[in-house]
C-alpha cells in the first residue's frame, strides 16, 4: 500500500520537477557558501600577510621613537568563522569579521564598517538556511494543499473511502511519504554540505539537522491541519500561502519594523560625536587634567611623571585614553541597547516559527547579532591587552629595534557560547503538537462520522 | 461612455461577486490595517532618524565652532561628520536604506566608512525585509489581485456560463477589459485611500511647503504604482481566461507572483554578486597603502617623490633649507600628499564600484522581464534610498572632506610660521574665526531627472510593458476559445 502510494507521488510531473528544483537550489546553495567560507578564508590570510609587512614596514621607517611607531599600527582580531557558518551566513556579510585597531582610542576605531555592496546586503543571500525557510514550505505546500481535497473534487475519494479500512490511516500515509521524501532530500544536502564544507560532526551540527527536521515538520503540521478542515483546493492553496506570506514575509517584517522603532539608536551617533570631543578638547587644557583622570585609570603608572616640555608621548596616550574613558558612559549604553534589540527580538522569535528556526540556525553558525556583540567585547579586550602591553615600553621609550615585532600575528577570536537544546526545539516541538492534535481532532470529527 | 458600457456591466459584476466573499473582505480589510501600520511606522522612523541626524550634524558643528586658536592641522584631524538624512519619499519606500551607514567621519589623510547601519545593529530578523507602503504595494497588492482576478474567467468557463456570455454577442476583447476593470476597480478602493493619507503624509512632513522636484517625484511614484498594479490585473484575467480550470490558473499565478517577487530578486543579485566578486576592505586598503607608497611616502624623509620636490623649492626661492622658505613647508607637503592620496583612492574605489555595478547589472537587466525589479529600483530611485543615491551620499561626503583638508592645509601654508618652536614654546596657532569659513557639511539629495537618467533601464522597461499590454489582450481576444 505504502509502496504504491508512494509510486503515486513520485510519478507525478510537478513532484520531480519540485524535488529537482530543491536539490539543485540546495546545491546552489552550498556553492556560495563555499563561495562566501573561500573569501573569508582569504580575507584572514590576507590579513596575517598585512599585519606582517605593515608592521615591519613601519618599524623600520620609525626606528627612533616607539610613541611614534605605535601611532601608525595596526593588530587584527579575527572572528573565528565556523565552517557551518556557511550554511547560514545571517549577518556575517554585514558586520566585519576582522577588527584591525591601533592602541589609540577605540571608540573612534571598533564600529568601523565592511566595504559592501548595498544591493547584495539587501537581496540577501541565498545560503541554505533560505532554501530551507523560504523554499521548503513551498514545496511542502505543494505537495499536500490538494490531499484529500482533489480526490473528492474528482469522486475518487467515495471509492477510497469505501475501499480502505481505515481512511485516517490512510491520510497519515501520504503525509508520511511526503514527509519522508523531503526529510530524505535534506539529508542528502546536509550530507553533501558535511563533505564538500568541511564541516564538522558535532552538536552543532546535529542541532542543525535537529532543527531544520523540526522545521520541515512545522509546515506539514500545517498542511495538515489545513487539510483537516476539508475544504476545497484553491481554498487550501489560499490560505496556506497567505499563512506562507504571513510567516515568512509580514509577520517579520513588522516585528523587525516594531522592534527598530521601540528600540532606536541615537546613542550611536551621540557616542561619536562625544568621543570626537572627549580627545581633541585636551589638547587645549591643563595638561595635568588629563594626567590625572590617566593616573587614575591605571596608577600602576603613577611612576611615570609627566616630563617637561610641549609635548611627548605619554601625554599625548593619555589624551587618547581619556577620549574612550569619558566616552564610557555613552559606549555603554550603546552595548546595552543592542543587547535589548537582540534579546526583545529572541524573544519575540519565540512565537512565530520561521522567524525562531531562522535566529536559532544562525546563533549555532554563530553569524547573529550576537555573536557581533561578544566579538566587540572581546575587541574591546584585545585592544586593552595591546595598550598594556605597549604603555610602559612607550613611556619609558624603549628601544623599536629591542622589540621581536614578529610575534604580534593575528589573534583570533572563537565564540564558544552553547546553545541551548530546550530553547532551541522547543517552541517548534509546542507548535508542531498543538496543530497535529488540532488536525486530527478535526478529522475524527468528519473522516470517521 | 456608450463604447464602454458592457465592459462596464461585467466589471460591475466582478465587484459585486467579489464582495459576496467574505474572505476577500477580511484579506481587503487586512491589508487596508498593514497598510495603515506600515505608514505609520515609516512617518516614526523617518522622524527618528532625521532627528537624530540633524541634532549630532548641528551639535558637531557647535563644537567644530567653539574650537580655539590652534593649529588648522589639529582641526583637520579634529575632523567634520556627514550624517545622512532622508528624503520625504524614504517614509514609504525604505529601499536599502536599513544597509547604508550613518554617519561618516571626515579627517585629513583618510577616508573613513560609512558606520552605524541600521543593519549592524540588527539581528537576521532584519533580513526577512521591512514593511513599508511601497513593499505593500509592490508585493502584496499584486497577490491580492492574483487571489481575486484567478477565477474571473476561468470560473465563468467551468461553470458554463462563458459559453452564454460569448453566445450573446460580447467579445473576448470586451470580456477581458471587462474583467481587467472590474478587479481594478476594487483594487482601486485600496489604492486611492492609500494616495490621499500618502500625500498627506507626505505633505505634512514638509509642512505643507514642497520643492517642484520633490512633487514631481511624488506624481511619479504614484503613477508608476498605479501603471504596475494594472499589469497585475492584466495578467490575472489572461491567465485565468487562458486556463482551463481555475485551480490550474490560480497555481500559475501563485508560481508567477513566488518568481518575480521572491526567487528572481535574489537569484540575480546572487548570480551577479557569485560572478564578480568584490574585494575585502583588507585587499581594498592594502592596495591603496601600496599605491601611495610607490607614489611617495611624506612620512619617509628620504622618499624621492618628496626629496624632488624639497629641491625643486630651494632652488626656486633660492634658499638652502626649507626653514628658510617664504611659507609653511610641512603644509604645504601635506597639500601635495592629501592630493596623492586622495587620487590613489578615488580610482581604486572607482574600480570597487565599477565591480559593484556589474554585480547589479544582473538583476538590472532581468527587469526588463520582471516588472516587480523595474518598479523596485524605479521606486528606491524616486526616494532616493537605492544604491546610486548611496554612493552619491558618499562622494558628497568625500569632496567635503577633501575639501576641507586642503582649506586647513591652505591655512597652514599661509599662516603658520615656517619655524618650528622650540620644545618648551607654545605651538603655534591660528584666530579661531577662520573655523566658521569651513561651510557645514550639506547634503544634497539627486534631482527627480538624474534620478530618471541612473534608473533609465527600469523606465523602459516599464514603458515596454504597457506597450505590451494591449498587444497581449489583442492577441488573447484572437486566440482564446470558450471551452
Amino acid at each position: 500500500m505504502l509502496a504504491l502510494l508512494f509510486k503515486n507521488f513520485i510519478r507525478s510531473k510537478g513532484t520531480k520537477i519540485g524535488l529537482i528544483f530543491l536539490l539543485i537550489i540546495g546545491f546552489i546553495s552550498l556553492l556560495i557558501g563555499q563561495q562566501f567560507q573561500q573569501k573569508q578564508h582569504n580575507t584572514i590570510t590576507e590579513a596575517a600577510v598585512y599585519q606582517k609587512e605593515h608592521i615591519a614596514r613601519n618599524a623600520a621607517f620609525h626606528k627612533d621613537e616607539i610613541g611614534l611607531l605605535l601611532y601608525y599600527i595596526k593588530f587584527s582580531l579575527v572572528n573565528k568563522t565556523l565552517p557551518i557558518n556557511s550554511l547560514a551566513i545571517g549577518q556575517r556579510d554585514v558586520n566585519p569579521s576582522i577588527q584591525s585597531v591601533t592602541i589609540r582610542g577605540l571608540e573612534a576605531q571598533k564600529y568601523d564598517a565592511e566595504l559592501n555592496n548595498p544591493n547584495n546586503l539587501l537581496s540577501g543571500n541565498i545560503d541554505f538556511s533560505f532554501v530551507l525557510i523560504y523554499l521548503f514550505p513551498l514545496l511542502i505546500i505543494a505537495f499536500s494543499y490538494n490531499l484529500v481535497s482533489e480526490e473528492k473534487e474528482s469522486g475518487t475519494w467515495k471509492i477510497v473511502a469505501t475501499q480502505t479500512e481505515n481512511t485516517f490511516l490512510y491520510i497519515l500515509k501520504l503525509f508520511y511519504i511526503r514527509i519522508l521524501s523531503l526529510i530524505l532530500l535534506l539529508t542528502i544536502v546536509l550530507f553533501v554540505a558535511v563533505l564538500f564544507l568541511n564541516i564538522p560532526f558535532d552538536t552543532s551540527l546535529l542541532t542543525f539537522y535537529g532543527l531544520s527536521v523540526l522545521y520541515i515538520l512545522f509546515w506539514f503540521s500545517i498542511s495538515f491541519f489545513i487539510v483537516s478542515l476539508q475544504k476545497n483546493s484553491n481554498f487550501n492553496a489560499v490560505i496556506l500561502l497567505t499563512i506562507w506570506l504571513f510567516l515568512i514575509i509580514i509577520l517579520p517584517a513588522i516585528i523587525n519594523t516594531y522592534v527598530v522603532n521601540k528600540y532606536p539608536i541615537p546613542e550611536a551617533l551621540e557616542l561619536t560625536v562625544k568621543q570626537r570631543n572627549a580627545y581633541h578638547e585636551k589638547w587645549d587644557m591643563d595638561k595635568k587634567i588629563t594626567m590625572d583622570k590617566f593616573y587614575n585609570h591605571y596608577p600602576q603608572f603613577k611612576k611615570y611623571p609627566l616630563p617637561e616640555g610641549e609635548f611627548n608621548w605619554l601625554w599625548y596616550y593619555a589624551m587618547q585614553q581619556a577620549g574612550d574613558d569619558d566616552s564610557s558612559k555613552q559606549s555603554q549604553e550603546l552595548e546595552n541597547k543592542l543587547q535589548q534589540r537582540n534579546n526583545a527580538s529572541q524573544l519575540i522569535a519565540q512565537f512565530i516559527p520561521t522567524l525562531h528556526t531562522q535566529i536559532q540556525l544562525n546563533e549555532i553558525a554563530k553569524s547573529d547579532l550576537g555573536n557581533q556583540l561578544l566579538f566587540l567585547k572581546e575587541t574591546k579586550l584585545f585592544h586593552e591587552k595591546m595598550r598594556l602591553y605597549f604603555y610602559p615600553k612607550i613611556f619609558d621609550n624603549a628601544e623599536v629595534s629591542k622589540e621581536n615585532w614578529s610575534k604580534f600575528k593575528v589573534e583570533t577570536f572563537s565564540d564558544s557560547s552553547e546553545i541551548s537544546l530546550l530553547k532551541a526545539f522547543l517552541p517548534l516541538l509546542l507548535f508542531n503538537l498543538v496543530l497535529i492534535c488540532f488536525g486530527w481532532r478535526n478529522f475524527k470529527r468528519k473522516v470517521f462520522s | 461612455m456608450k463604447l464602454l458600457q458592457t465592459e462596464i456591466l461585467i466589471a460591475k459584476h466582478l465587484k459585486n461577486s467579489v464582495f459576496k466573499n467574505s474572505a476577500v473582505f477580511i484579506i481587503t480589510l487586512f491589508i487596508g490595517l498593514i497598510l495603515l501600520y506600515a505608514a505609520f511606522s515609516g512617518w516614526e522612523n523617518y522622524t527618528n532618524q532625521n532627528e537624530t541626524s540633524e541634532k549630532y550634524q548641528h551639535e558637531s558643528r557647535e563644537d567644530w565652532l567653539k574650537n580655539p586658536d590652534k593649529n588648522p592641522h589639529r582641526m583637520a584631524h579634529y575632523g567634520n561628520f556627514a550624517f545622512r538624512k532622508s528624503t520625504p519619499l524614504s517614509v514609504f519606500e525604505f529601499g536599502m536604506e536599513p544597509f547604508f551607514g550613518n554617519a561618516i567621519f571626515l579627517e585629513a589623510h583618510k577616508q573613513n566608512t560609512a558606520n552605524f547601519s541600521e543593519a549592524g545593529f540588527s539581528n537576521s530578523m532584519l533580513r526577512f525585509g521591512e514593511i513599508s507602503i511601497a513593499m505593500v504595494l509592490q508585493i502584496l497588492l499584486p497577490l491580492l489581485i492574483f487571489f481575486l482576478g484567478f477565477n474571473a474567467v476561468a470560473a465563468e468557463r467551468e461553470n458554463g456560463t462563458l459559453k452564454l456570455l460569448l453566445s450573446q454577442g460580447i467579445s473576448w476583447k470586451q470580456l477581458l477589459l471587462g474583467k481587467v476593470l472590474g478587479i481594478a476597480s476594487v483594487i482601486m478602493m485600496l489604492f486611492i485611500p492609500t494616495i490621499i493619507v500618502l500625500v498627506f503624509i507626505w505633505l505634512l512632513l514638509q509642512n505643507f511647503t514642497i520643492s517642484v522636484d520633490e512633487t514631481i517625484k511624488m506624481v511619479l511614484f504614484i503613477g508608476f504604482h498605479f501603471i504596475y498594479l494594472i499589469f497585475f490585473c492584466v495578467i490575472a484575467v489572461l491567465i485565468s481566461a487562458s486556463s482551463k480550470t481555475s485551480k490550474k490558473a490560480l497555481i500559475s499565478l501563485i508560481g508567477i507572483w513566488l518568481v518575480f517577487t521572491i526567487i528572481l530578486p535574489r537569484t540575480t543579485q546572487a548570480i551577479g554578486a557569485y560572478i564578480y566578486q568584490a574585494p575585502s576592505k583588507i585587499q581594498f586598503n592594502s592596495d591603496i597603502e601600496k599605491d601611495i607608497l610607490k607614489q611617495g611616502d611624506s612620512h619617509n624623509p628620504n622618499d624621492l617623490h618628496y626629496k624632488a620636490i624639497k629641491d625643486s623649492l630651494l632652488s626656486v626661492y633660492k634658499v638652502d633649507s626649507v626653514q628658510k622658505l617664504p611659507f609653511n613647508y610641512s603644509g604645504f607637503i601635506m597639500t601635495e600628499g592629501e592630493k596623492i592620496s586622495s587620487r590613489i583612492y578615488n580610482k581604486h574605489l572607482e574600480k570597487l564600484l565599477q565591480v559593484y555595478e556589474k554585480q547589479n547589472s544582473f538583476s538590472k537587466t532581468i527587469s526588463f522581464f520582471n516588472p516587480y525589479i523595474a518598479m523596485k529600483n524605479l521606486s528606491m530611485g524616486l526616494s532616493n534610498t537605492d544604491y546610486d543615491s548611496y554612493i552619491d551620499f558618499q562622494k558628497q561626503a568625500e569632496e567635503y572632506r577633501y575639501n576641507m583638508a586642503q582649506k586647513m592645509n591652505a591655512l597652514q601654508v599661509k599662516y603658520i610660521s615656517n619655524k618650528k618652536p622650540g620644545p618648551n614654546e607654545k605651538p603655534l596657532t591660528i584666530n579661531k574665526e577662520h573655523w566658521a569659513d569651513i561651510a557645514e557639511f550639506h547634503y544634497e539629495t539627486k534631482g527627480v531627472s538624474d534620478v530618471l537618467k541612473s534608473e533609465i533601464v527600469s523606465v523602459i522597461s516599464i514603458i515596454l510593458w504597457i506597450i505590451l499590454l494591449p498587444v497581449l489582450i489583442r492577441i488573447a481576444a484572437k486566440n482564446l476559445k470558450a471551452i
